[in-house]
C-alpha cells in the first residue's frame, strides 16, 4: 500500500514538473551544449576530445544537480504554503509517506533532467567521433545515485529552513562538497590536539558528494570502469546518508502545525 | 433577548459517536507569543447527525476542524473519530475532508487530482475511474474534467474540493466553509449532494458562514466564540424559540407582561408574542375582554439575529 501512495505522490510531482515546463530549461541547455560541441567540431578541433568530454560533464552533472535542488528545495515548502497539503495529509498517510513521495517525485525528474541532458550530449559528442565506454555507463549511475542524495538533502534542509535558504545551502554543500573537505584537512592539520576529535568526527559525518561524480575518468581516456564493489559502496553510501537525512526531515516535519 | 433553553445533544439520535471532542485545547507558539486558538472545547456528534459549526472568524473552527484531521496536535484534551484517536491511519480512513481554502495542484486536471487523492485512499483502476468521473459530474464539472486546474475559477475549484471529499464514500464528512465560491446554482447542488449523503449514513460536520445553508442543512449546530463552545441547539428547537406571533385584535386587552411589544393602528392593536403559550393567553386576555380576534401571523425568526446576539452576549 504504502509503495502505492509513494508512487501516485511521485507521479504528481512528475506530472506537475513536466507540465509547469520547468524540464524545458534542461532542453535549451542540452540543445546550447549541441551547438557548442558542434561549433568546436565545425572549426576542425578533434584533438580537443579530453576537453569537449571534460566540459560535457561538467556541465552535465552542473545543470541537473541545479534541477534537483531547485525542484526538491520547494516540494514540501510550496505544499505548505500553497495549501495543497491539506487534502493529502486527510488522507490515510502519514506525514513520513508524504516526505517520501515527494522526495521519490523529485528524485526522478531530477533523473529525467539528467538523462534528456545526457542523451543531447552524447549526440553532440558522436560529432568528434567518441567511443562509448562503459565507465560512462557507470558514470550514470553513479551520477543518479549521487541526485537521489541530492534531493534527500535539499529535502531535509527546506523543512528546517525557507526554501530559498534550502536551496542556497544544498548548493553550498554539494558544490563546495571537495573544498569543504580540503579546508577541513588544512583545519586538521593546524588545529589544537583537542579539537582534532571533532574535526574528525565532521570528517567522518558530512557527506562526500564528490564521490558520486566520475566525470574526470569519463573525461580522460583509456580508463578502465570502477569495480562493482566500488559503486555497491556508493550505493549503500547513498542509501544510508538519503535515509539520515529523510530522517531528520521527518523529524521537523512530523509535529509540525500545518 | 433571551432565547429560551432548547434540547441539546440529548435529541440527537443514538448512533455511534462519530465525533467527541474533549476538553480540547490548541495553542499556536511562535517565539515571541502563544495564542490560544481553541480552550477547554467539548462536544460530541453523533452517527448520521448533521451537525453546523459556527462562530464568527477567528472563533476556533478551522483550528478545532484541523485537531479532527490530525493536522496539529492539542495543547490539551482529546479529539477521537469513531472511538480512534484524531489524525491516525485508520481514523483518517473513515474522513472526507474539504479544507477552508480550495488549492489544487494547477497544473493537474481535476480526474488526475481526484485519481491521485483516491489512489492514496488505496482506490484503484478502472473503479477509481470510474467514481472519480461520477463525482465530478454530480458537481457539475463533466465538462472540465480535462481542463487544468488552473484553468478554473474559484466555485469550480470548491466543486473539486467538495468532490475529492467524497472519494470512497466515507462515513463522516468534515467540511470547512462549505459554501465558500459557490453560485445559488452551485449551493442548492451541494445541499441536495449533502443531504443524499445524509440519507445515505454519512454523518456531516461543517464550518459555513451561511446561515440559510446551515438553517436547511443541519440537525443540531454549535456556537463557538473565542475558542470556547457558547451554546447548541437543535436547529427545529431554535427555529421554534425564534418564531414570533403578532396578534392584531380591537378593544382593551391588558398586554402588560404578556406581549413582547405592542401598538395600536387604524383603531386596532397589534401585540407581538416570542411564544405560543403567551400567544393564547394574550388571545384569552383578549376575549375575556370582550374584544375581538381579528388576525394571527406566525413570523420565522432570523438565525441571524440569533447569532448576532448570541455572539454579542458572550463577548
Amino acid at each position: 500500500m504504502k509503495l502505492y501512495a509513494w508512487g501516485a505522490l511521485a507521479q504528481g510531482v512528475v506530472l506537475e514538473s513536466v507540465r509547469r515546463k520547468d524540464l524545458w530549461v534542461v532542453a535549451i541547455l542540452g540543445f546550447l551544449i549541441m551547438m557548442a560541441a558542434g561549433t568546436l567540431g565545425f572549426f576542425g578541433m578533434q584533438g580537443l576530445q579530453i576537453f569537449v568530454k571534460d566540459l560535457s560533464v561538467s556541465v552535465l552533472g552542473m545543470f541537473s544537480t541545479i534541477v534537483a535542488i531547485l525542484t526538491a528545495a520547494r516540494m514540501l515548502p510550496d505544499e505548505i504554503k500553497q495549501r495543497t497539503l491539506y487534502p493529502l495529509l486527510a488522507r490515510p498517510i502519514s506525514r513520513f509517506d508524504l516526505i517520501i513521495g515527494k522526495t521519490i517525485g523529485s528524485v526522478l525528474v531530477s533523473w529525467i533532467a539528467f538523462l534528456v541532458l545526457a542523451a543531447l550530449t552524447g549526440i553532440a559528442l558522436l560529432t568528434f567521433h567518441v567511443k562509448f565506454e562503459p565507465i560512462m555507463l557507470q558514470y550514470l549511475l553513479c551520477k543518479m545515485m549521487g541526485l537521489a542524495l541530492t534531493c534527500s538533502l535539499a529535502v531535509a534542509l527546506s523543512a528546517y529552513m525557507t526554501p530559498a535558504a534550502g536551496a542556497t545551502m544544498s548548493f553550498i554543500l554539494v558544490f563546495g562538497s571537495s573544498m569543504i573537505t580540503r579546508a577541513t584537512m588544512m583545519a586538521y592539520i593546524g588545529a589544537a590536539p583537542e579539537l582534532k576529535p571533532v574535526i574528525r568526527i565532521f570528517t567522518a559525518i558530512f557527506p562526500e558528494f564528490t564521490l558520486f561524480d566520475l566525470g574526470g575518468r569519463v573525461a580522460n581516456l583509456n580508463w578502465a570502469p570502477v569495480p562493482v564493489w566500488v559503486v555497491l559502496f556508493l550505493f549503500g553510501y547513498m542509501f544510508f546518508y538519503s535515509s539520515s537525512f529523510l530522517g531528520l526531515a521527518w523529524l521537523k516535519f512530523r509535529r509540525q502545525a500545518v | 433577548m433571551e432565547y429560551p433553553e432548547s434540547r441539546t445533544s440529548k435529541a440527537a439520535p443514538l448512533g455511534e459517536v462519530a465525533i467527541r471532542v474533549d476538553h480540547l485545547a490548541v495553542q499556536y507558539r511562535s517565539k515571541v507569543r502563544s495564542v490560544e486558538a481553541v480552550r477547554d472545547l467539548s462536544f460530541e456528534v453523533r452517527e448520521g447527525e448533521v451537525v453546523g459549526f459556527l462562530g464568527p472568524n477567528g472563533a476556533g473552527k478551522s483550528s478545532t476542524i484541523k485537531a479532527l484531521i490530525g493536522f496539529l496536535s492539542p495543547a490539551a484534551g482529546t479529539c477521537q473519530i469513531f472511538g480512534l484517536k484524531a489524525g491516525t491511519l485508520e481514523a483518517k480512513a473513515t474522513i472526507g475532508y474539504l479544507p477552508e481554502v480550495a488549492t489544487y495542484y494547477p497544473f493537474l486536471t481535476p480526474l488526475e487530482t481526484l485519481k491521485l487523492y483516491g489512489k492514496l485512499q488505496c482506490l484503484k483502476g478502472p473503479s477509481l475511474d470510474r467514481e472519480a468521473k461520477e463525482l465530478l459530474s454530480l458537481v457539475g464539472l463533466e465538462q472540465a474534467i480535462r481542463k487544468q486546474n488552473r484553468a478554473l475559477s474559484k466555485g469550480m475549484l470548491q466543486r473539486v474540493g467538495i468532490a475529492q471529499s467524497l472519494l470512497g464514500n466515507p462515513r463522516l464528512l468534515i467540511l470547512d466553509e462549505v459554501t465558500s465560491g459557490l453560485d445559488p446554482v452551485g449551493r442548492r447542488q451541494l445541499r441536495q449532494i449533502l443531504k443524499d449523503r445524509q440519507k445515505k449514513g454519512a454523518t456531516l460536520f461543517f464550518s459555513s458562514h451561511e446561515l440559510s445553508e446551515v438553517e436547511g442543512i443541519c440537525d443540531r449546530i454549535l456556537l463557538i466564540d473565542k475558542g470556547s463552545l457558547i451554546d447548541e441547539r437543535v436547529v427545529l428547537d431554535l427555529k421554534d424559540a425564534l418564531r414570533k406571533y403578532s396578534l392584531r385584535f380591537t378593544g382593551d386587552a391588558p398586554m402588560f407582561g404578556l406581549a413582547q411589544q405592542w401598538s395600536e393602528s387604524d383603531g386596532n392593536w397589534i401585540a407581538e408574542f416570542a411564544d405560543k403559550e403567551r400567544l393564547l393567553e394574550g388571545i384569552d386576555r383578549v376575549t375575556s375582554a370582550g374584544g375581538k380576534v381579528l388576525d394571527v401571523v406566525s413570523q420565522e425568526g432570523s438565525l441571524e439575529d440569533y447569532f448576532v446576539e448570541t455572539i454579542g452576549r458572550a463577548a
